[in-house]
């Protein structure tokens, strides 16, 4: 072949003539050729792992059999190895004290391990944008001019980046998190809605009611306004050259549009209502001052409180509300709002609620009317009650509340996702401040002066000099440091969060079936690994295109 | 400035203690404060924030928030009246140029200075003042709880260092820990730069080198200790021993990139034999004499613990990972098309028919089952699942297509993304929990000790398999196209050229994973190994030491980070050795 036929190309001259060779020689040069050699011996290795996964293949089945074929028996008793999923349809029986979905212990296999999913998502992506402002802000601390902010900011990523995540993570649990005061005492920094203790973190937060689809329309329209706006005045701005403030503009028609969306969601919005008895003489939520100054005896709701706390008991208000609903933030900031004292009555479930109404323990029921309108008809005597409709607004702040020994209302933040949370910004930010510094050195020096002897100001020299350049650098680590983070929040099994990995830990023990289960998880592990590389091949692929 | 311009080249010299020519309050007002909206807000902002502080803290701790603020005032005033009056002295200089160049970081610096008082006060407070050193005030009845009980970590002394290990062994521990300090030592003295040209600082480096190729070794008697069973020879490790060291220096000599004289030969032949001899030996004696009784690796826990695995995985891990980079780089001529796809169809159509209709001849007993499963399959996806076959094909044809039948690279491409795809402790829970289900039924299993090594060693090399084709990358092309030209050949073209130059590049990120194997070493400790930081669980369930977890959490903490810094010192230093960026 290649050793026989090469000949350069204008000196045929004084190459004799190929010679004819024998047979041997010709199968010879075939057999010693480099290439021939490399299939055959990527055959053979093939062939080996062959052999030795054939090995393994053939212990775990004799092991399985050992250990007794129950787990992969069918639901018709039979035993197959198709079935060897069959079990995730079981009742999980174990409890996730932490889900953004609705999960209880009596469902499946699949619920759970969905839950364990969404846990780490939950964590994971909270910290990545986390990690990227700290992250952001120690690379750019660190080449402050202020030598204590630089000093400090060195300080922490060398720190940071010589401990393992760890001892970090168990530091900040322990002894940070669950050495926080207890509930009763909450730290509440500078008195903002924000309350820290043993028990998490507990913040305001903002709720979206059922109307909030409308006015979401309306930003999607604003936003659109927004572009399109944009693109008019610089388009008018090329023709004629007369200048404006686009980003003004823009953003005041959006406020506009959002105004009106708010306006109009407000007024067409009837889905939330109150069940109360006739009896209240109650028609609309205006009437619960009245209500109060008839109850209470007084003239103004400002005499409220001179009243003695018995007498404040009595009069104060029982609404039962469904735990954890946006009816509960919408109607309980109405009536913090009027001043008038209440107390809620947190329920799983509408029935719940309605046995707690009819028995009277509480006096009305909050909830969306299509829930109030299903369970007014199992109440005796339909007629008695009525369905008041309250006013909604499309988000509403659910503000925490001292109530008795306990924190009501905000968003909670268990110790266990805090410190997760915590212990994944913080390491990684230290690793990320190490990409951005890097990034933002590759720019060289004649750049920044280049742009300064043009005239730009500051920002213009970061926005359009610096950081296009930068994040080409920096992009690519970010992204894997992004991708270990994601792996990361593993490490909540040892704060006990239930993410995925804890969660299919307990699956196992649950279930027994650690191969099935582990095959799972390294499938959902890769899937995350493989969309973060995604990401960052077509990142490069577009960087490197822009450079031609 | 009008000054300025009535001289042609210099600045007028200004008398120092007069008021500064150059200070216009409206340029500085412009510069600090009113530049711009963003300005104005940041800095009223950031005013704001730190009269907020500065009030509380004056509230809750006067004293030091005075004299912080005091330190502070005095620092802007000398360096505004040696700004304004030309008074600079070397201190306002600095503090000039470094802290108040500008009133936002006159500001800055007041809030971090308040800030790291309340931190370091409080860590003060509670690591010293309110302390207590001694072993004896650990119990919850006598112990302090405003501060830390530092004693635990000298009533804990054993557990923390060794784990559950004997203390009989202790010597043992010991001797070993010395005999490595003691390499280090001479390692460290033989390459400084002062002693480096000397004679007794080659000879210094050569014991050192010698001790460091025997230290594997070395340490594996000093800490697994030796078993002697007789025969005192077993013929065939020494002959079979033998034959795989002479045909790896065949080989080598084979592709020229060794050269033989008579006595490298006897030496490479010799060289089996002799050790294993000298290691029989040893065994025997220590054996008779009892000194290094064999030790169970499970037995071992704590620092010592946390040591063996960063040491271990490391040394393993590198050639693996050279290993497979190479592997991603291979350059060999793929499987043809015309061969795979026969065999691919041909699996296909037999995977098809025994998945389908039950045929179960010539198959691995679990992936069949002796029924037709399309008809009694429960629903659609079982159904899907018998149709697995279908993926022979999709993975030949992308394996064409990706790789064009290079096997090496896909192989190594595949590990390597697999491994990296997936978190560390999924692998050491796999290595732990599923390695026996995977080996054979008789066998008495893997110990906890080596299925985290291998679950470690996998998951490293992956690492610094990306590591290594990262420096690989980073060697020009022309030393790869200059080596062919020589005409020399790949090992050769690897041994003399690409990576003694690759390798050099490599210091700093090998460092990098060095410091992270063994800070990720921790994560044992999750799936129930006794090493430094699992030690903890065992520590606080001692009635003496009840809940001390923060003092012994703190005391990894610096631990960690002080080994990391001198493993980074150490790494910088070796950089500037090997001229890295010099030559």
């Amino acid at each position: 072949m290649a050793q026989t036929t090469v000949s350069p190309p204008g000196s045929g001259a004084d190459i004799p003539p190929p010679e004819e060779q024998s047979i041997g020689s010709r199968v010879m040069s075939y057999i010693f050729d480099i290439r021939f050699l490399g299939v055959l011996g990527q055959i053979a290795f093939i062939l080996l792992l062959l052999v030795g996964a054939q090995r393994i293949f053939s212990n775990f089945g004799s092991n399985v059999d050992k250990l007794g074929r129950a787990q992969f028996i069918c639901r018709d008793g039979r035993f197959a190895y198709r079935c060897a999923y069959d079990f995730m349809d079981n009742e999980a029986g174990f409890d996730i004290d932490d889900t953004a979905l609705d999960y209880v212990n009596t469902d499946s296999f699949w619920w759970a391990l969905t839950n364990g999913i969404v846990n780490t998502f939950r964590v994971g992506l909270l910290a990545l944008v986390a990690t990227t402002f700290l992250g952001t802000t120690m690379g750019i601390a660190r080449m402050s001019d202020n030598w204590l902010v630089s000093r400090l900011s060195l300080a922490y990523i060398e720190i940071i980046r010589n401990t393992p995540i760890l001892v970090q993570l168990l530091l900040i649990y322990f002894s940070v998190i669950l050495a926080l005061p207890d509930i009763k005492e909450a730290v509440q920094p500078f008195n903002l809605p924000i309350f820290l203790s043993n028990r998490g973190l507990i913040m305001a937060w903002p709720q979206f009611m059922s109307s909030a689809s409308i006015w979401i329309a309306f930003l999607v329209l604003g936003v659109i306004q927004f572009q399109v706006m944009w693109m008019f005045l610089s388009r008018r701005e090329e023709k004629t050259g007369q200048e404006s403030s686009k980003f003004t503009w823009g953003l005041a028609g959006f406020l506009i549009i959002a105004a009106i969306g708010w306006i109009v969601s407000t007024a067409v919005a009837e889905n939330e209502g109150l069940l109360i008895p006739n009896s209240s003489r109650i028609d609309e939520v205006e009437d619960f001052e009245k209500l109060m100054l008839a109850r209470a005896g007084i003239n103004h709701l400002s005499e409220l409180a001179e009243l003695p706390q018995e007498e404040l008991d009595a009069v104060t208000l029982n609404v039962c509300v469904l735990r954890e609903s946006s009816s509960e933030a919408n109607f309980v900031n109405r009536l913090a709002s009027e001043g008038i004292p209440f107390k809620i009555s947190r329920n799983g479930s509408p029935a719940k609620a309605m046995a707690k109404y009819r028995d009277g323990s509480c006096e009305m029921f909050a909830a969306p009317k299509s829930v109030l309108a299903a369970e007014i008809a199992t109440l005796e005597t339909p007629t008695d009650h009525l369905i008041v409709p309250v006013k909604e607004r499309p988000l509403v702040w659910s503000i925490p509340r001292f109530e008795k020994f306990n924190i009501i209302g905000g968003l909670l933040l268990t110790p266990e996702y805090f410190a997760l949370f915590l212990g994944l910004t913080i390491f990684y930010a230290g690793g990320l401040a190490e990409v951005v510094r890097a990034g933002i050195l590759s720019v060289s020096k004649g750049q920044t002066e280049a742009a300064r002897a043009l005239g730009l100001s500051e920002g213009q020299r970061l926005n359009l000099i610096v950081l296009p350049q930068a994040l080409r650098v920096i992009i690519p680590p970010l992204i894997s440091t992004y991708l270990s983070l994601m792996k990361d929040t593993s490490l909540g099994v040892a704060v006990a969060f239930q993410e995925v990995y804890l969660v299919s830990q307990t699956l196992m023990n649950q279930s027994g079936r650690a191969l099935q289960i582990m095959i799972v998880l390294m499938i959902i592990y890769l899937s995350i690994s493989i969309f973060f590389s995604a990401i960052l091949n077509w990142y490069n692929d577009r960087v490197v295109i822009v450079e031609r | 400035m009008a000054s300025i311009s009535t001289t042609t080249n210099k600045p007028p010299v200004q008398k120092r203690g007069t008021f500064s020519k150059r200070f216009n309050a409206t340029y500085f007002l412009q510069d600090n404060i009113t530049g711009s909206r963003g300005q104005l807000i940041w800095v009223i902002i950031l005013t704001i924030l730190t009269l907020g502080v500065l009030v509380q803290q004056l509230g809750n701790a006067p004293s030091r928030a005075w004299i912080i603020f005091g330190i502070w005032a005095v620092g802007v005033i000398g360096t505004v009246v040696g700004e304004l009056f030309t008074l600079h002295i070397g201190a306002t200089r600095w503090l000039k140029e470094n802290m108040f160049n500008n009133v936002t970081n006159v500001l800055v610096t007041l809030l971090l200075a308040l800030l790291l008082g309340i931190v370091c006060s409080g860590l003060w407070r509670w690591g010293v003042v309110n302390a207590t050193f001694s072993p004896e005030l650990t119990h919850p009845d006598v112990r302090t709880f405003d501060g830390a009980s530092w004693g635990v970590l000298w009533g804990a002394r054993k557990l923390l260092l060794t784990g559950l290990l004997g203390p009989e062994h202790n010597s043992r521990v010991i001797g070993w820990t010395l005999t490595i300090l003691a390499l280090w030592l001479m390692s460290f003295i033989g390459t400084r730069d002062s002693t480096r040209e000397t004679t007794a600082g080659t000879f210094i480096r050569r014991v050192a080198n010698t001790g460091w190729i025997l230290s594997p070794f070395i340490s594996y008697i000093f800490l697994a200790g030796l078993d002697y069973e007789a025969p005192f020879v077993d013929f065939r490790t020494l002959i079979v021993g033998t034959a795989i060291v002479t045909a790896i220096m065949g080989i080598l000599w084979f592709f020229k990139v060794i050269q033989l004289n008579p006595v490298s030969t006897a030496a490479w032949v010799l060289a089996w034999p002799l050790s294993y001899l000298l290691w029989r030996t040893i065994a025997y004696v220590s054996f008779n004499a009892e000194i290094f009784s064999p030790i169970d690796p499970d037995k071992w826990g704590g620092l010592l613990l946390t040591v063996i695995f960063a040491i271990f995985v490391n040394i393993l891990s590198f050639p693996i990972g050279i290993l497979l980079a190479l592997g991603r780089r291979a350059d060999v001529q793929g499987i043809p098309w015309w061969l795979l796809w026969p065999v691919a169809i041909l699996l296909t159509a037999w995977g098809l028919y025994t998945s389908t209709f039950g045929n179960c001849i010539g198959t691995p007993s679990f992936l069949c089952e002796n029924v037709n499963l399309w008809a009694t399959s429960r629903n659609g996806i079982e159904r899907v699942i018998s149709l697995w076959p279908l993926l022979i094909p999709l993975a030949t044809w992308s394996f064409l297509r990706s790789f064009n039948g290079n096997f090496l690279q896909a192989f190594s491409v595949l590990f390597i993304e697999i491994i990296r795809g997936v978190p560390l402790i999924t692998l050491l829970f796999m290595a732990i929990i599923m390695a026996p289900f995977f080996l054979p039924e008789d066998s008495q299993g893997l110990s906890n000790f080596w299925a985290v090594i291998v679950g470690y060693t996998i998951f490293t090399s992956s690492y610094m398999a990306e590591l290594v084709r990262g420096g690989l990358q980073a060697i020009p092309n022309g030393q790869y196209e200059a080596a062919d030209a020589l005409g020399i050949n790949t090992l050769q073209k690897y041994r003399f050229i690409i990576l003694p130059q690759a390798l050099r590049i490599l210091i700093p990120p090998l460092a990098g994973a060095v410091i992270g194997t063994f800070k990720s070493s921790s994560l044992v400790a999750l799936v129930g190994m006794i090493d430094l930081v699992g030690s903890t669980k065992a520590i606080i369930a001692n009635s003496q030491w009840l809940g001390l977890r923060t003092e012994l959490y703190v005391f990894m903490f610096v631990l960690y980070f002080l080994v990391s810094s001198v493993v980074s010192w150490y790494s910088r230093r070796l950089e500037d050795q090997s001229g890295l960026g010099v030559r």
